[in-house]
């Protein structure tokens, strides 16, 4: 069952919006400056790999462990991992932020001893080289796992599910150092004196919570197209019941690292905070914890809610826009001009959105709606709670 | 024989069983239980069981542990016992979140549990009739039993009817068991009894295993601290005693030099006090307790233990006491004079200076002059 989407209104609106925001985009670099536009440009790469990630990393998981329940679902995940292949661009031109945003690649850099001590990692060429290394390692294991599934479609070759579940350990490798070099690159990095260990641990957390909702934003708006009605409530309720652990895991990271900073009191670390929580940071900070843990939490901790079509489609509509936040609350607060919302903002995100958006609903025709030949699908189809 | 509790009738397949469950259901004899080799999909909807209500006890009583730990933390730091550690205010809800969270679970699993065990599971429903029953072999293996169930007024001709016309292959009539109640006396003791056993044994073991396996000692860390007591000998120091002297020429801070030359040495020593009523009323309660037994309540030399026992204490109203400077009568005190003992070790500093002061107020009072009267 294929659906074309090019030429429908709604994708033609879509592309309306992202003119509008691409337009916005890139007066903005102009009339707010390239500070501004480059802490808008790593927020939406950020959010867009770390979807794309966390969406392969939910793949390679389902092999790791040779889950069967979601063989059903897993064509969803493969499908908004291939966002992949627009990051690279955008991350290749993310680099452009390096030398106006990072502080230990300008020049200004040699002349702070701790910061010259890291030249040779914090400055620009080892700096691109990392990232450029990050991206061909998951481009690597998108052809692996999401190119082979396609492919076993039309071949329903069983060898692609001994080849997955041999590639799948090698893969929680690349991806435990491609998330940490991630966050602490791109995160980390605006603020090179400060440093915490499980930074990329949180940002596996938030990252990995955004492809959870983005899965189960596309399986209702499948199901509500009437395709891929063989996914029963059994199916949703884990969903549902892994975006309710990880709400809670977030939050755990996140908090884990706040108390300990927290209670040492170390200046070189506690700054870091300080900055978020005065002013009207404080207010962002304070949201972020109701919107990316509260609200969730409580909206899903009935066994009810976490089959609940409807309910599951609002909470991943909430958890997409906290994870954007959170990488707002990470990324912006070192611009030092307190909490910056406006047109350039609105238009960053309109353009990604949409674009996004664009990219999914064409990915939403790739291969079949589940993985046909995957031998392991029936037992997926007859999955009971 | 006991009333009947329960009907059971045995399908050889699981879709006969669940075929059969709408038919008995529909005619309202009494409880539908069903008894399977293992569990069977839709079987929950097939009984229309409701939702186990455990899922809210864990709820409620998680919350309400997350209360008591912000509620006790709360009291105990911020109220009872403030105590500034860390240089964080005696009220910070950081620091009570991790104790929260542990007994938040504690709160919900233990409601998990024992809710599980006590309230939904009937304990201590010890044994289920269906266990006794002569189909249970059957049921563990390859047959699945559907049973009409009733704690009173079981219609059993009735169940035994509307089962065989469902297709149950075999039928059989379970009693109801013998229903103890549930708080006996024996319960009690026995249980009692147990902890009791249990506490011996434990204790027996424990005692034993300390004494015999050195590596196992007893939480007693508290006791063994590597510092000194007081008078304690040491092997550390060189004279062999743990206490050390002050080091020599020294003097602590807030304390005055001893009178340790002679009396004429201490005889130019000021008297380091004010005249305040403070001073006065601190020096009669101390020459009252200390000197007026033998020197008498005016000082005159005749305390109570003159009459007793003939002691003869220095009349401090005579003139050669009346002309001593303060430093002499302090060093008297210290060190002592004749028969009397030094009270160095009964009076403090300023006590033995408030006692010279009010020694003055006493001689000044018995030798007054006209113009003290004025």
């Amino acid at each position: 069952m294929k659906a074309t989407t090019s030429g429908t209104p709604a994708s033609s609106l879509l592309i309306g919006i992202a003119t509008l925001g691409f337009i916005g985009v890139t007066a903005s670099y102009f009339v707010s400056g390239p500070e501004r536009f480059w802490a808008n440009w790593i927020l939406w790469f950020l959010f867009l790999f770390t979807l794309a990630l966390g969406c392969l990393f939910l793949v390679a998981i389902e092999h790791l462990v040779s889950a069967r329940w979601s063989v059903p679902i897993r064509r969803l995940p493969e499908r908004l991992s291939t966002l992949l292949l627009p990051v690279v661009p955008i991350g290749l031109i993310a680099l452009g932020a390096v030398p106006v945003l990072y502080p230990g690649a300008k020049p200004e850099a040699l002349h702070n001893k701790l910061l010259a001590g890291k030249a040779l990692w914090l400055g620009l060429p080892f700096f691109s080289a990392r990232t450029v290394i990050c991206l061909v390692l998951c481009l690597l294991a998108l052809a692996v796992l999401v190119k082979g599934s396609l492919r076993q479609d039309q071949s329903k070759d069983p060898q692609f599910n001994v080849r997955a579940r041999k590639f799948a350990p090698l893969f929680m490798a690349i991806f435990a150092v491609v998330i940490t070099v991630l966050a602490f690159d791109w995160i980390s990095g605006l603020t090179p004196e400060w440093y915490s260990d499980i930074f990329g641990v949180y940002l596996f957390a938030g990252g990995f919570l955004a492809a959870l909702a983005a899965t189960v934003l596309a399986l209702g708006h499948l199901q509500s197209q009437g395709r891929l009605s063989a996914v029963r409530r059994d199916h949703r309720f884990n969903l549902g019941a892994f975006l309710f652990a990880f709400t809670v895991f977030w939050s755990y990271i996140g908090f884990a690292q706040y108390m300990l900073m927290w209670y040492a009191n170390l200046p070189d670390e506690v700054v870091w905070y300080q900055v978020r929580l005065q002013g009207g940071w404080h207010g962002v900070t304070l949201a972020l914890a109701i919107l990316h843990f509260v609200v969730p939490f409580f909206a899903l901790v009935t066994r009810d809610a976490k089959g609940d079509p409807r309910r599951l489609q609002w909470v991943a509509i909430l958890m997409l826009g906290a994870h954007a936040l959170d990488l707002y609350w990470l990324v912006f607060p070192v611009l030092g001009k307190g909490v910056l919302f406006s047109w350039p903002e609105v238009s960053f995100g309109i353009f990604f959105i949409a674009g996004a958006l664009l990219w999914v609903r064409r990915s939403l025709t790739w291969g079949e709606d589940m993985p046909v030949g995957d031998p392991f699908l029936p037992k997926g189809l007859e999955f009971h709670l | 024989m006991n009333k009947a509790f329960a009907v059971l009738g045995l399908f050889d397949t699981a879709d006969a069983l669940m075929q059969a469950i709408p038919k008995v259901k529909a005619q309202k004899l009494g409880r539908l239980e069903t008894y399977t080799p293992y569990p069977i999909h839709g079987m929950d909807e097939a009984l229309e069981l409701r939702q186990s209500p455990l899922g809210g006890m864990v709820l409620v009583m998680g919350v309400i542990g997350a209360l008591t730990a912000l509620g006790f933390q709360y009291w105990i730091s911020a109220v009872d016992y403030p105590i500034v550690t860390g240089g964080k205010a005696p009220w910070s809800w950081e620091a009570f979140i991790p104790i929260m969270f542990e007994v938040t679970v504690l709160f919900a699993t233990f409601t998990a549990g024992l809710g599980m065990l006590l309230l939904l599971n009937k304990l201590p429903f010890f044994g289920h009739p269906v266990l006794g029953s002569k189909a249970i072999k059957a049921i563990t293996r390859d047959r699945f039993a559907l049973a009409v169930e009733a704690d009173l007024d079981l219609d059993a001709p009735a169940a035994r009817a509307a089962l065989q016309a469902a297709g149950a292959v075999e039928i059989e009539v379970l009693e109801a068991p013998e229903q103890a109640p549930f708080l006996t006396s024996d319960f009690i003791l026995r249980t009692l009894g147990g902890i009791f056993a249990a506490c011996l044994v434990s204790g027996f073991v424990m005692f034993w295993a300390i004494k015999l396996f050195p590596v196992l000692p007893p939480m007693s860390h508290m006791q063994d601290q590597p510092r000194l007591s007081s008078q304690q000998a040491s092997r550390f120091f060189k004279d062999g005693r743990g206490m050390r002297m002050p080091v020599l020429g020294t003097v602590a801070r807030g304390y005055l030099p001893n009178a340790t030359g002679t009396q004429e040495e201490a005889a130019s020593m000021p008297n380091p006090l004010p005249r305040t009523p403070d001073v006065f009323a601190e020096g009669k309660a101390a020459f009252t307790n200390r000197c007026s037994v033998c020197h008498g309540a005016i000082g005159n030399g005749i305390g109570s233990l003159t009459a007793a026992y003939g002691a003869k204490a220095a009349n401090l109203q005579a003139q050669q006491f009346r002309d001593y400077p303060d430093g002499k009568i302090y060093w008297v005190i210290v060190n002592g004079k004749n028969a009397m003992p030094g009270h160095a070790a009964d009076l403090d500093e300023t006590q033995r200076w408030a006692v010279v002061h009010y020694v003055r107020a006493l001689q000044r009072a018995q030798n007054a002059k006209d113009e003290d009267l004025r």
